[in-house]
């Protein structure tokens, strides 16, 4: 008897301490830009730096996730000048490409790459499926008159946009 | 390919920039003549520290605007609300609301992704 009085102050002393404890959160279309991989450039010789593969170097990946179909466009500009770098002795001439290395929906985004609008180094994808989206970006600097390029650390930015739209 | 994908992601997971709502409104405000609408920024990313802020017509030129800072600290893994004020007149004009990535100068060879999303105004809401 004095058990089950015991065991029923208990429950009744948990029950009176017993809250709810919400978790709250909005959904709503959104853009996310994700930088998966940075690139790292080679140097294959004095006057170049290179993301190629093959000559040392690694494409910047970035991925776009859009939870809005026909909502974005992604905008990616390959570098055409370094934001931090020793003095050059020469004008740098600059190459760069973007291409889609992978997407979430191979059916919704086959045409990504072939639907793309290209700018000198910008190339813009309209993004008419949700999901996400990989983009590789090369960059290829090329010093002028084949001269050396000096030892330091070297950056060069990748932009990559999402503009509603 | 599904492996190849899986792997992107939970690598990918890793940094990120982020900016609601996609279609922002105006509203009004105490100020007579001035309007405002506010921003979320989420910072994933753990290379970036500094999120400048921009209003712009639809060629993309900037469109005067107040806000408490125009480059904004925002904590690895931490969401800020931006408040961004504009004169009345200058509401049909502004179309876009930006936030871009500010990278630090390192001591590497590399390519850093510099990350820019734009929000838009649409008229017809």
């Amino acid at each position: 008897m004095v058990k089950a009085l015991l065991a029923s102050i208990i429950a009744f002393s948990f029950a009176a301490v017993a809250e709810n404890n919400s978790i709250n959160g909005t959904v709503q279309s959104r853009c996310i830009i994700s930088t998966d991989t940075e690139g790292t450039y080679g140097n294959p010789n004095a006057y170049t730096l290179t993301t190629s593969t093959s000559d040392g170097g690694v494409l910047a990946v970035t991925r776009f996730d859009v939870t809005l179909a026909d909502a974005y466009y992604a905008q990616i500009t390959a570098p055409s000048e370094f934001s931090s770098s020793p003095a050059l002795p020469d004008v740098v001439t600059w190459t760069g490409d973007t291409e889609v290395q992978a997407v979430s929906d191979a059916t919704g985004m086959a045409d990504y790459e072939t639907n793309k609008v290209e700018f000198n180094m910008t190339d813009k994808y309209d993004l008419t499926a949700t999901g996400s989206t990989w983009f590789k970006t090369s960059s290829v600097a090329t010093m002028g008159g084949d001269k050396a390029f000096p030892g330091g650390s070297y950056t060069a930015l990748v932009v990559a946009e999402c503009i509603a739209q | 390919m599904k492996k190849f994908i899986i792997l992107l992601m939970i690598v990918g997971a890793v940094r990120a920039h982020e900016m609601v709502p996609t279609y922002p409104t105006w509203e009004t405000t105490y100020v007579d003549g001035v309007l405002k609408t506010t921003m979320e920024l989420f910072n994933k990313r753990d290379d970036v520290e500094y999120y400048e802020i921009g209003v712009f017509d639809e060629a993309f030129w900037p469109i005067p605007f107040v806000t408490t800072y125009k480059v904004l600290k925002v904590k690895y893994l931490s969401h800020v609300d931006v408040d961004i004020y504009i004169k009345k007149e200058d509401k049909d004009k502004a179309m876009y609301i930006c936030s871009k990535s500010k990278i630090k100068k390192e001591e590497v060879i590399r390519t850093a992704v510099s990350s820019r999303i734009c929000s838009k105004f649409k008229k017809d809401l």
